[in-house]
């Protein structure tokens, strides 16, 4: 026994969100074999099939790529602030990927140890999150690695498996139910959930690696390819790496939240000059040391989803994929190409 | 809900110019009532911005005793500081904080305290050494080892001359051979071959030291020398911060983040830390 919402049904459910005043995004073809996550204007831009998983992330729906934080305005001498607000919407990503939804949980400690950061919590909490599970996997794939696979739950309200004819809706939260009140029928049929990539890696493995072989010449090999173009951060669904920056005029302006990227010379240069990460090498060690022991030591979960984004997104070629695997001692492999 | 990056409103009593291109500044909260209520630990630090230039990451210089206002101490290297530069009496900037950890000023109780600095890192001793002298019974000797390229790039002169005055206390000065005056009376060298030829005792005592890496760097072994062991040998790390609040990423230095589990820590802990400062 399942609950099941016809193929055709779907498009008229994200059209009824819409009118309801939702923002809805998910997946959709925006040129021929390059899909991505947008905010969809209409349901016909929604596309479920023909791709591995988009080329982004569903992360900037939770925190954009650039955002207001604080605004500020002169008057001779003095300075007026005022507070920023995220937009007080709800909002529907439909046909995430699980590892797109699953870094939402992870991204969570972060943005919460502590200080919270109202910019991501309040999205977070005005989103509701319709994942649907993975029916095919590339090379790049590795989510299994990671305890994840192609139905795993995290971070979704909801889960859809393709069937025939339609989908099962496996709702797993109260938003996720609210969502999908009277929309399905209950039927016999339950939906197969394919396997995913086979287990390739141990991450954990990484950490005794970075502790005992911190200086490892495998860094410098991997940095001789690495471009500095930070497309592996940005479309990650984990990276969050950010800067604080001032845009305004002489009247006033803003201060913002902008995506920033640890491969990056600037972005640990000290005002003096000196760089604690001065070399491509140690911003590679960096950005896999941050996923695999960072992380986990500060929060006890890994900023990764095993998506395999940083490989199809890398124009050399590098990836967490291959670069764990050349950490574990196995010949090094190309991913994603 | 509260917005975590949004700086408090501070206005500018005073500011001081020490050196060509180093000022400090004085300030305090317009909010009466955040005025009143601020407290925070000699060694933490605050972000610090002028509207529209961005914001920066300084030391809070003052001692945590004084109240109804706070300093803090820049050189002109950047974007913000070109802007702080700028800024006069009677203006307004922003901060947010304070963040971070502390001198463990309270461990310290009970030793011989010896302070060495170099160039713009008078500020973040000099809070340490005044919230000494103001609970003097609970410290030993005192010495500030301090050293700039040149005597006109020395940070608080005048507040050397004032400690040195104090009972217990050894204030020693240094400038780098060729930066001395005709009437300079301090030391000439570097701030390790002074120290090693100021024969500080390193019985029962602490040591604070911030200043270049370089400087680092060559003061660590003279301080192994004396007899100090790395735990009591402190440093407070400068590593590039955004948010100060362990959101943005980019200060981490192996596992820790230097904004939340630092900027303070001793050649200890850092011995177990990747060399990423």
């Amino acid at each position: 026994m399942s609950e099941l919402i016809a193929q055709e049904a779907l498009p008229g459910l994200v059209a009824k969100w819409l009118a309801q005043g939702k923002r809805v995004a998910g997946p959709s073809v925006v040129k021929p074999g390059y899909c991505l996550y947008v905010e969809l204007k209409s349901s016909a831009q929604l596309a479920l099939e023909g791709f591995i998983r988009p080329r982004n992330s569903i992360k900037e729906f939770v925190f954009p790529h650039h955002e207001a934080i604080c605004r500020y305005h002169f008057s001779g001498h003095t300075v007026e602030t005022e507070d920023c607000d995220p937009p007080q919407v709800d909002q529907v990503i439909v046909g995430a990927r699980p590892c797109d939804a699953a870094a939402l949980p992870i991204l969570d400690h972060l943005f919460t140890w502590d200080y919270e950061d109202k910019f991501y919590t309040e999205r977070r909490k005005a989103t509701t999150v319709v994942t649907l599970a993975c029916q095919a996997h590339d090379d790049a794939c590795f989510c299994t690695s990671l305890d994840l696979g192609p139905a795993a739950e995290q971070g979704s309200d909801v889960l859809l498996l393709a069937v025939p004819g339609g989908y099962e809706v496996r709702c797993l939260t109260d938003k996720g139910r609210a969502l999908f009140a009277g929309e399905t029928r209950t039927v016999e049929q339950t939906a197969v959930v394919p396997p995913g990539p086979p287990v390739m890696v141990a991450p954990g493995t990484i950490m005794a690696f970075l502790q005992a072989r911190y200086d490892d010449p495998m860094w410098a090999d991997l940095a001789l390819r690495c471009l500095g173009c930070g497309a592996c951060a940005y479309t990650c669904p984990t990276c969050h790496c950010f800067d604080i920056v001032d845009e305004g005029t002489a009247a006033g302006g803003c201060r913002v939240k902008n995506w920033d990227c640890c491969q990056f010379a600037m972005f640990t240069q000290h005002a003096s000059g000196h760089n604690p990460r001065s070399g491509q090498s140690q911003r590679q060690r960096q950005r896999i040391q941050h996923k695999f022991r960072i992380y986990p030591e500060k929060f006890g979960v890994m900023l990764c989803t095993g998506c395999g984004n940083c490989a199809r997104n890398c124009p050399v070629g590098l990836g967490v994929l291959s670069t764990l695997k050349e950490t574990a001692g196995s010949a090094p492999v190309e991913v994603g190409v | 809900m509260n917005n975590v990056y949004k700086p408090d409103l501070m206005e500018v009593l005073e500011v001081h110019q020490h050196t060509p291109d180093v000022k400090s500044v004085k300030i305090k909260f317009q909010d009466p009532a955040l005025a009143e209520s601020f407290a925070f630990r000699v060694g933490q630090f605050g972000m610090f911005s002028v509207f529209g230039a961005g914001e920066s990451t300084f030391n809070i210089c003052s001692s945590s005793n004084w109240k109804g206002f706070l300093e803090f101490c820049f050189r002109k290297t950047g974007k913000v500081t070109e802007s702080l530069w700028q800024t006069g009496e009677g203006d307004t900037i922003g901060f947010r904080g304070p963040y971070g950890n502390s001198y463990p000023m309270e461990e310290w109780e009970g030793k011989n305290l010896i302070f060495i600095g170099g160039g713009i890192a008078m500020p973040p001793i000099r809070c340490a050494v005044w919230y000494a002298l103001e609970n003097r019974a609970k410290y030993g000797n005192i010495t500030v080892l301090y050293g700039a390229r040149t005597v006109k790039d020395l940070v608080y002169p005048d507040e050397l001359d004032q400690w040195a005055e104090q009972e217990r206390v050894r204030v020693i000065r240094c400038v780098d051979p060729g930066g001395e005056t005709p009437e300079w009376k301090g030391e000439i060298g570097l701030i390790p071959h002074v120290l090693e030829r100021a024969e500080v005792s390193a019985e029962n005592s602490v040591a604070l030291v911030i200043g270049p890496p370089i400087m680092i760097k060559f003061t660590l072994p003279v301080l192994s020398t004396m007899g100090l062991a790395s735990a009591d040998v402190y440093t407070s790390l400068e590593n590039r911060m955004k948010c100060g609040i362990g959101k943005c990423g980019r200060c981490n230095c192996g596992p820790v983040y230097v904004c939340k589990d630092g900027p303070v820590f001793s050649f200890e802990q850092l011995s177990r830390l990747p060399v990423d400062y």
